[in-house]
């Protein structure tokens, strides 16, 4: 007995300790909100602050609905059905988180503008003059549209997983019952897979509502930009952390709405080897449809935009240096590996403390981590910065000690970046790990410990094997979202340290996409290549 | 028992490890810095990043051996990290694309003064800090652009006349969120008041053809697809279509005039890009080195030329094609100014419901 109750400790205490830092930058931003409000602040509310919160909610309530239907959708598809290029989209479709949802944006602008291909095809090739109004993508539904795009991968991604094998049995019963397809639909799939629905609509919520690139290219005010507003435009710092503040708690009731949501998991694997489902074949016109359906989602957002930073990079090469890319490239995919494996390993450690604490105050500790996905980056990065100074303050009798020439040591070097990185995107790999844990339940853990091994031990011999998806996924996850990130990295970074993505943003703040396309191309060439690796492994570990 | 203890204290030690590693690779470069401090590096925060800038310090390390250190970013959250790491900063050099910015860090007491007679004879006063902190670089004037189809030059005569009864519905401008905006509107409320600051905001969304949407060159554009007439755009933007690399920007541009406001009143605003030597700078003869280089002639031809931008030192002629736009008066106020009512110009905006 006291054997088990170390061992837990242990586990415990270190995933104590990883929550603890992780959410400490944070508490800069919780301590905004008792700040009393200055006159900056009430002025915001009486004139800006309804309208840009409404836009918010429109925005994170509609991407949330149209990634659920398309993402859902084109998983379900592929997980029941068999029709022609199944194979290829079942992957492909995954292919659209590779682009950053703002490099997106300047692109569809780009295309859809008067100068674009599309307005100048028509005017020159055949005469028509549209009007321009019609392909205005600048405003709220086109940020919906930019935003539905290129984040439904993660509710396709998580969904597609779990139908096909999680709930096999259980469809297939449906099925032999005799039940149609609808039915099927709206009576087994959608509350059984609820709660990956949930875990990749979340992530697209957190998504939508920290990033500042799309909306403020197309001219929709948000809270972000409510945050931003107060914080450079007014120079107070305090009213924007105020309101940091405040959309941390709406995430905090997001994600406790998420819990609630997710309920009583009871659907766990019945047997370690879990069974595909059996697909049924389509034919005529119903298979046409359903390739038709994948490949117009994925031409519109995936190809088409590819296609045009490709005829860009075409039109603007030679203009730009390009000596430095292959440094650019080496720089991105160091961050990027580094932080997604620290993050899997911390996602690992606080995940399996998550499901074997009791209590409520217990499971709800670990999702305190996740905030820092809500949180703009930049201003995470503040509170970052701050945390650092002080710790090299603390620091600076032992840097002195041992004869650095500076005070500053850590927070100028590549932890301080690093340590961010994981502060932001710590929800992404704990979303996968959690998912990873609930999928194969506490049952052979059990078993395994009533047959006395300890929990490390089961956790490397039982678990670990069962999580390789996970792990794979998580890691592919973040390591993507690190190559795209831009805030941070901007701010964050050392000396004469330019990544992809920084190079991609010089240009494209600058209003020159067409030069931006070249970085943006790596960018999302490396990322295919990482979901490609990923398609890879995981089909050879069904087979 | 102690196997797992040992398992997880060593997980530990590995990231500790992982930390500790990078924090002597950090060591040992800045015992490097500490030896050849003072003469041999200078640490730059810039928020401009055009590629002919990295020639151009490649080229100061050249001259003067001084290497230059560069971190990248947006201006506010530069001097948000300067802040933060007070005296122990980095940062010897403050770069930014606006005198509102450099005005504010002045303000937050993050810079330093400093006199150079090279720096006074190669900046105008006018262009300079009143108290040194700070020195412009390049300007660039924000201006009418018009359609050369549907408006005349001669139509036209000042930003105040935009809020005219006869623009109505024909005006295109960007956000409020852009700095050049409130920079804009801060030189109004310097020369006449807030009131009739706030008047001419209010008239202009009147007479707004759309929301605002984009950037400077997406107005452009909108006066082609016939949204709107006049645009209120940068001089550099201009420059930027004229020379694109897609043959319809230039198009777009070509349909346009340019058309520089204000010349029988106030004269046209103009904004700088500016440098400040910051108040904790370590190696300060370095950066001051580096200002003196950027705004000699040599350099100022390309520095200013690279964006189609202005030269602040007089005995560089700017660009063919800024030459054959004319010389034009300019706004007669401090810069700073733009800086002192930047919080005041979006309380404007907001108030008058300029998005």
């Amino acid at each position: 007995m006291q054997h088990r109750f170390t061992n837990i400790n242990a586990w415990t205490v270190s995933a104590v300790i990883i929550i603890f830092l992780l959410f400490l930058p944070n508490l800069t931003i919780v301590t905004g909100l008792f700040t009393p409000s200055n006159e900056n602040w009430e002025h915001m509310k009486e004139f800006v602050l309804w309208g840009f919160m409404k836009n918010s909610l429109i925005l994170t309530a509609a991407s949330a609905f149209f990634t659920i239907l398309i993402g859902l959708s084109l998983a379900w598809l592929i997980a029941q059905y068999d029709f022609p290029m199944r194979h290829f989209l079942k992957w492909a479709l995954i292919l659209p988180l590779s682009i950053p949802p703002f490099i997106g944006a300047y692109t569809y602008h780009g295309m859809l503008s008067y100068t674009g291909v599309i307005q100048t095809t028509l005017r020159e090739n055949f005469g028509m003059a549209i009007n321009p109004a019609y392909f205005d993508i600048m405003n709220l539904p086109g940020a919906v549209f930019i935003y539905t795009m290129f984040l439904f991968p993660y509710v396709y991604s998580i969904a597609q997983v779990y139908l096909s094998r999680q709930s096999a049995s259980l469809i297939e019963s449906t099925r032999i019952l005799g039940k149609g397809p609808w039915k099927t639909f709206f009576q087994v799939v959608l509350p059984i897979s609820r709660i990956s629905i949930i875990a990749g609509a979340s992530l697209v919520v957190l998504e939508v509502l920290n990033d500042y690139g799309v909306v403020k290219y197309y001219g929709v005010q948000t809270f972000t930009t409510a945050i931003f507003q107060s914080w450079f435009g007014l120079g107070d710092i305090e009213s924007a952390i105020k309101l940091a503040a405040s959309l941390m708690g709406f995430v905090i009731l997001i994600l406790m709405i998420e819990k609630i949501l997710r309920g009583r998991r009871q659907y766990s694997y019945s047997s370690t080897k879990v069974r595909p489902l059996p697909l049924i074949p389509l034919s005529g016109w119903k298979a046409a449809a359903a390739t038709g359906y994948g490949f117009v989602i994925l031409s519109l957002a995936f190809v088409i935009p590819v296609a045009q930073l490709i005829d860009w990079t075409v039109l603007t090469y030679g203009t730009i240096p390009m000596g430095e890319f292959m440094n650019y490239v080496k720089n991105s995919v160091f961050v990027a590996g580094l932080s997604a494996t620290l993050i899997i390993v911390f996602a690992l450690i606080v995940g399996n403390f998550a499901r074997m604490v009791r209590g409520r105050l217990g499971k709800l500790l670990p999702r305190l981590t996740v905030l820092g996905y809500s949180i703009p980056g930049a201003v995470i990065a503040v509170a970052v910065v701050t945390a650092f100074i002080g710790l090299d303050r603390f620091l600076t009798p032992f840097y002195v000690w041992a004869g650095f020439s500076t005070t500053l040591v850590l927070s100028v070097s590549i932890v301080l970046l690093v340590t961010a990185y994981i502060i932001r995107f710590f929800a992404i790999g704990y979303n996968s790990i959690e998912t990873g844990y609930d999928k194969i339940g506490t049952d052979f853990r059990d078993a395994s410990r009533t047959l006395g091994l300890g929990v490390t031990k089961t956790f490397f011999k039982v678990d670990m094997p069962m999580m390789k998806g996970a792990i794979i996924s998580g890691f592919i996850l973040v390591f993507i979202d690190v190559l795209k990130e831009i805030p941070l990295t901007l701010i964050l970074r050392p000396f004469n340290f330019d990544t992809l993505s920084t190079k991609a943003f010089q240009y494209a703040s600058d209003e020159k996409i067409m030069e931006a396309s070249q970085a943006s191309l790596l960018i999302i060439g490396i990322s295919a290549l990482a979901i490609v690796f990923f398609y890879k492994f995981l089909e050879r570990e069904l087979d | 028992m102690k196997k797992y203890l040992f398992l997880v204290i060593a997980l530990t030690a590995l990231i500790l490890a992982a930390c500790g590693g990078q924090a002597k690779e950090e060591k040992t470069e800045s015992e490097t810095a500490t030896e050849t401090n003072e003469s041999k590096e200078v640490n730059l925060y810039t928020a401009r990043h055009y590629d002919v800038d990295d020639e151009l310090y490649a080229k100061f390390e050249e001259e003067t051996g001084i290497k230059v250190n560069v971190i990248k970013g947006e201006a506010d959250e530069l001097l948000e990290r300067i802040k933060r790491e007070g005296d122990a900063t980095e940062a010897d050099l403050f770069l930014t694309a606006d005198a509102g910015r450099l005005y504010r860090a002045k303000a937050d007491d993050l810079l330093q003064p400093v006199s150079s007679d090279l720096l006074d004879e190669q900046v105008p006063a006018n262009f300079q800090d009143t108290d040194q902190m700070w020195y412009g670089l390049t300007k660039r004037a924000r201006v009418i652009l018009y359609d050369k189809e549907t408006v005349q030059p001669d139509e036209l005569s000042t930003y105040e006349a935009l809020t005219e009864e006869k623009w109505n519905g024909r005006v295109l401008i960007r956000s409020s969120e852009n700095v050049y905006n409130q920079s804009l509107l801060a030189s109004f409320i310097e020369i006449d008041g807030e009131e009739q600051a706030k008047e001419w905001a209010a008239g202009m969304v009147n007479n707004f053809a759309r929301d605002p949407e984009g950037g400077d060159r997406d107005q452009a554009k909108a006066i082609a697809a016939g949204i709107g007439d006049v645009a209120i755009m940068n001089t550099y933007y201009f420059g930027q279509m004229l020379n694109s690399e897609d043959p319809e920007e230039v198009k777009v541009a070509e349909g346009l005039g340019i058309f520089f406001p204000n010349q029988d009143t106030t004269g046209t605003h103009v904004n700088v890009s500016g440098a400040g030597v910051v108040k904790a700078s370590k190696n300060k003869d370095n950066a001051i080195k580096l200002l003196e280089f950027l705004s000699a002639p040599e350099a100022q031809e390309t520095f200013a030329s690279a964006n189609y931008e202005y030269p602040v030192n007089e005995n560089v002629e700017p660009s063919e094609l800024l030459q054959s736009w004319g010389e034009f008066k300019e706004q007669d106020i401090p810069l700073s100014t733009l800086g002192e009512h930047n919080a005041k110009s979006i309380l404007i905006f907001n108030e008058v419901g300029w998005k």
